[in-house]
């Protein structure tokens, strides 16, 4: 996807009345701007399902994906682990059941990124400051330790570099135990274009790369939200 | 003449006291005496319904009766008088207001009407006002003060400071000019805030050439967004240190992502002061100590330090505290450097950086000892700044300490600090005789790391 065109996704969301985009949409649009994704395919049927898995190669991911589902985990709509195309038409038969008849979006069949080091990227309006982005610790540790430094948008590579010094746990991105070195290079762009993001599309209120793995050197937005301002708010 | 900027308002061509007292240390005296013991060159025009004569001056009965060219009126009257005041100086082209009265929102409900008042009476009028509720400004540049807290002379110095708070330029004015042997350019006491605030005295201060670091007193930032970009500004130039009060723990709302959640507005600022090169510390008292350290003495190139102690105690404390909190480091030095030290120390001592000079003092006496160290260790290209501690008493004879001075002298673009063990009341003599001549003193010899620490952060945004 290109910037317009997400931009374009942005405006329809919002004039749909979407409180957020989908995680399929809002990583295509992060994708735009330069955040490294995780490849993935946006399916509806357990046979699309299978002949993604096929082609991204397993083990998958299977996730249910909609604008209104904010919580996938808490709805036991993920899957993760599945290792063959049977696990995986299973898989989509299950969560699809679990969904109920209302579930009014697709599912997302995702590669599995493995990496022992998750990482968070993220974005607020402050009433005060306007657009700022975070860095910090991913995972259960964003809530539990709150290892987080801010930096308001736009940033240059340079604020980006900062950051990743000024986290308690700045020796996680080096090479500890054998892990390889974070590319600093990536992920600062990363973080720069979270802010671009947030500075080019007023209408997005939020935004929330978590986790965001560390794949070998290569961060990955596993995860990614992007929470809209409603309609006629600006 | 209404006015954009604060040219005027830091060096006033002449001045009215509105309320003006003939009373012995009511502020509408005070007020004058100040000027007068400042050297104040402009004209002063007190205020009074009872006319006569006040210090010599012609006392006017009203604002109307004032002379024309007035720059700047230091309002002394109660709350409820002043939105007409501010009405009849901007009648008669005042462009600045100094408003001292408090008894506003920081009151009660009245108070907060009559605030707002105010407000709209400088907007209305395009008026420039300080305050309510501040002692005042200083701006030693003008010979100008608007303090009406008995000060007497205030020295002079590139230190501009800028505080939420009425009392800067009162009691906390007074324990700088009391306890420490610096000067400042501008200070200003930004009380309640109707219209002047730290973002328009940023800008100023900005530009300042008089003003070469500039310490803020922070609760609250009316602009934040504009206080961050003229602060991108100002940081590669001079330092700019920021101690904010009033952290709230959590300025977050109803969010739904996680981001959100933990966008307190206190993480915020930081990161905002960080990326904008601004140095944050977290304690009162370091207004004054990064601001001793830097008056007389260049900003450190660096965080490398050559320390030169009297005790292997004090350097195990000092390098565990640099390792656990200050970003300091002690670098190996140059191996001319370390002959220079084997020279002047006894053959068995083995030296390194933190030099221990206690040896060398015990042969060759304090005086010598501690000339050669310093003086190797400034020379030495791996060292950013020298901090010497110092075992002064009577017992041992305070040693002359001329040499001092003239290290700093001869090596101006590394800062020297001097921290003392021993006699207090030698500490004081040396004290008293070393501030005067730009080598800045710490009591506590933690305090001497902690301000260059602060400064070493500062470097980091400063054009080379």
């Amino acid at each position: 996807m290109k910037i317009d065109a997400a931009q374009r996704l942005v405006a329809r969301s919002v004039k749909a009345g979407h409180g957020a985009l989908s995680e399929y949409d809002s990583k295509r649009l992060l994708a735009a701007y330069g955040v490294p994704v995780t490849r993935e395919r946006l399916v509806h049927s357990a046979k699309d399902a299978r002949a993604a898995a096929d082609r991204l190669g397993y083990p998958v991911v299977l996730k249910g994906c909609a604008h209104d589902l904010l919580h996938k985990t808490e709805a036991g709509l993920v899957m993760v682990g599945l290792g063959s195309g049977k696990e995986v038409a299973d898989g989509f038969r299950t969560l699809k059941a679990r969904a109920g008849a209302d579930f009014s979006g697709g599912f997302l069949v995702q590669e599995m990124v493995k990496g022992d080091r998750e990482l968070m990227i993220g974005m607020t309006r402050d009433e005060q400051f306007g657009p700022s982005v975070v860095f910090g610790l991913g995972g259960i540790f964003t809530e539990v330790l709150e290892d987080v430094v801010f930096r308001l948008a736009p940033l240059k590579l340079s604020d980006a570099r900062e950051m990743m010094t000024e986290i308690r746990a700045a020796k996680i991105l080096g090479s500890v135990r054998g892990m390889a070195r974070v590319d600093r290079a990536l992920l600062a762009h990363a973080i720069v274009a979270v802010g671009r993001a947030a500075a080019e599309n007023p209408d997005i209120a939020e935004i929330d790369i978590n986790p965001l793995i560390v794949a070998g050197s290569r961060p990955i937005a596993v995860d990614g939200l992007v929470i809209l301002k409603p309609a006629g708010s600006n | 003449m209404a006015q954009k900027d604060l040219k005027r308002f830091f060096a006033p061509r002449s001045v009215a006291v509105i309320g003006a007292s003939a009373n012995k240390g009511r502020p509408g005296r005070v007020v004058i005496e100040n000027m007068r013991a400042n050297g104040y060159k402009g004209d002063i025009h007190p205020v009074n319904p009872r006319g006569g004569k006040l210090l010599g001056l012609r006392v006017f009965k009203t604002i109307k009766d004032l002379p024309s060219g007035i720059d700047l009126a230091i309002v002394i009257l109660p709350a409820q008088a002043t939105p007409q005041a501010v009405r009849d100086c901007a009648a008669r082209n005042i462009g600045s207001i100094v408003l001292v009265a408090g008894g506003f929102a920081e009151v009660d409900h009245a108070g907060e009407d009559l605030q707002q008042e105010l407000a709209q009476a400088s907007r209305e009028t395009g008026v420039r006002v300080l305050g309510p509720n501040t002692a005042g400004h200083i701006s030693t540049p003008a010979d100008f003060t608007s303090s009406f807290f008995p000060l007497g002379e205030i020295p002079r110095g590139g230190i501009s400071y800028v505080a939420q708070t009425g009392n800067f330029t009162g009691a906390m004015m007074k324990h700088i000019m009391s306890a420490e042997n610096y000067g400042v350019a501008r200070c200003i006491g930004l009380g309640n805030t109707v219209d002047i605030d730290e973002t328009d005295v940023f800008e100023f201060l900005a530009t300042d050439r008089h003003t070469k670091a500039i310490f803020f007193y922070l609760e609250s930032l009316r602009r934040p967004r504009e206080f961050i970009e003229i602060a991108k500004q100002v940081t590669p130039k001079k330092p700019v240190i920021v101690l904010k009060g009033g952290a709230t723990a959590d300025g977050a709302k109803a969010a739904l992502s996680h981001t959100a959640s933990m966008g307190s507005d206190d993480r915020i600022l930081d990161g905002a002061l960080r990326q904008a090169g601004v140095v944050r510390i977290d304690e009162f008292s370091h207004l004054f100590l990064a601001a001793k350290a830097v008056a007389p003495m260049p900003v450190p190139a660096g965080n490398r330090v050559g320390f030169v102690s009297p005790s292997g105690a004090f350097i195990v404390h000092i390098s565990d505290l640099c390792r656990q909190r200050f970003n300091l480091s002690f670098p190996d030095l140059m191996p001319r450097t370390m002959d220079r030290l084997r020279e002047i120390s006894p053959p068995f001592i083995r030296l390194s950086n933190p030099v221990d000079i206690f040896p060398s003092a015990t042969v060759h006496g304090m005086e010598f000892a501690y000339r050669e160290a310093m003086e190797a260790v400034l020379t030495d290209p791996n060292v950013d700044a020298v901090v010497s501690i110092m075992i002064l008493t009577r017992e041992l004879g305070m040693p002359s300490l001329d040499f001092i001075p003239e290290l700093a002298k001869k090596h101006p673009k590394k800062p020297i600090y001097i921290s003392f063990s021993g006699d207090h009341a030698c500490n004081e003599e040396a004290k008293a005789f070393l501030e005067p001549r730009g080598v800045p003193t710490f009591p506590l010899i933690e305090d001497a790391f902690k301000a260059l620490d602060i400064l070493a952060q500062a470097r980091k945004s400063l054009k080379k």
